[in-house]
C-alpha cells in the first residue's frame, strides 16, 4: 500500500509563523493553492506546445520575460523554450507534448505586495523593478542575495510572486523579514 | 562589468559564469593527438577582442558568445551560442 502524500508547507516548521505590524507597507505570504510544473519543448517542437497550450488553456505561450494568465492557469517564461506552469486548481500539464515535470512540491512561492514591497525587494534583488522597467505581466530570472529566484508582478499593487526551490524558502522569507522589518512587514504564514 | 543577455537583458557580471575561449572547435574523433592536445590546451591570450563562452547561470541558463576587449572590458557583442554553432554547422555543411 503507497502512503497517502500530504501537502507540506516548506516553511511552517522553520519560521516565526506571523509577524504583524500595525499599518504594514508590506505584506508577505506564501502561496500554498498552486500547482506548478515546469515544462520545456521538445527541440523543434515550439510551434507544436504553442498550439497545445492555446487550444488546452486559451494562452499565447509567451517567448519574452512576461506571464500569460487566463483563468486559474499561467504560463510564465522561464528561459528560451521553457516555462513554469501554474495552476490554482488540479490541473494536469503532463498531456502537454513536452517534456513536463511536477514541481509542485519543489518549488515554493512567496507572494510579497504591497506600496512599500518594490522597496524591500529592492534590498535583495539587482534588477529594477522600477514601473518604467518591471510591470503587471513581467517576469525574470535572477538572484534574491543569491538565491536563485524566479519572479513576476501580477498586479499594480503591486504584487510580486517569487519561486524559489524548496530548500531555500526558509532562506529568502528571513531575508524578506529582515528587509521588511524597517518597512512594516506583515509576514503570516 | 554588465552583460546583456539576448534573452534577459542587462544583467551584472555576478549572474553569469566564465567558461573559456569560444572560438575553439573540437577535432573530429580520427583526428591526430596533437590536434585534440592543441583543442585541450593551447589558448591565444589576445590583448583586445576576445571570443568567449558565458553561462547565464542565475538567470535563464543559457550560454552566451560574448566578444569583450580583454583590455578594457567593453562588450561588443552578445550571441546566444546555440545560434553561433547552428551557424557554424550549417557553415560547414555549405
Ligand atoms: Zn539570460
Amino acid at each position: 500500500m503507497p502512503e497517502p502524500l500530504l501537502a507540506r508547507s516548506a516553511l511552517r516548521a522553520h519560521v516565526a509563523p506571523e509577524i504583524a505590524a500595525p499599518a504594514p507597507g508590506v505584506v508577505l505570504r506564501e502561496r500554498t493553492d498552486l500547482t506548478l510544473a515546469s515544462v520545456a519543448a521538445f527541440k523543434g517542437r515550439e510551434a507544436e506546445l504553442a498550439d497545445a497550450v492555446r487550444s488546452a488553456y486559451g494562452i499565447e505561450l509567451p517567448t519574452t520575460p512576461t506571464r500569460v494568465a487566463a483563468g486559474e492557469v499561467a504560463f510564465v517564461w522561464a528561459g528560451p523554450g521553457k516555462w513554469l506552469a501554474t495552476a490554482t486548481g488540479p490541473v494536469d500539464f503532463s498531456t502537454l507534448p513536452a517534456a513536463v515535470a511536477d514541481q509542485s512540491d519543489g518549488r515554493s512561492v512567496l507572494s510579497v505586495s504591497g506600496e512599500r514591497a518594490r522597496e524591500t525587494l529592492a534590498t535583495l534583488i539587482a534588477i529594477d523593478l522600477h514601473p518604467r522597467a518591471f510591470t503587471s505581466g513581467d517576469a525574470a530570472l535572477t538572484h534574491a542575495a543569491s538565491i536563485s529566484v524566479h519572479l513576476w508582478q501580477t498586479d499594480d499593487a503591486p504584487t510580486y510572486e517569487i519561486a524559489v526551490f524548496r530548500s531555500y524558502a526558509a532562506t529568502l522569507w528571513r531575508w524578506l523579514v529582515h528587509a521588511g522589518q524597517s518597512r512594516g512587514i506583515d509576514a503570516k504564514l | 562589468m554588465r552583460i546583456a543577455c539576448p534573452h534577459c537583458g542587462l544583467r551584472g557580471v555576478d549572474e553569469f559564469a566564465y567558461f573559456g575561449d569560444a572560438s575553439v572547435t573540437r577535432p573530429a574523433a580520427d583526428a591526430a593527438e596533437t590536434a585534440f592536445a592543441d583543442y585541450v590546451y593551447l589558448r591565444d591570450n589576445p590583448a583586445g577582442a576576445h571570443r568567449e563562452l558565458w553561462s547565464h547561470a542565475l538567470g535563464c541558463q543559457s550560454w552566451l558568445v560574448v566578444t569583450r576587449d580583454t583590455r578594457s572590458h567593453a562588450i561588443e557583442t552578445v550571441e546566444a551560442a546555440r545560434d553561433v554553432a547552428l551557424a557554424r554547422t550549417s557553415e560547414a555543411q555549405s
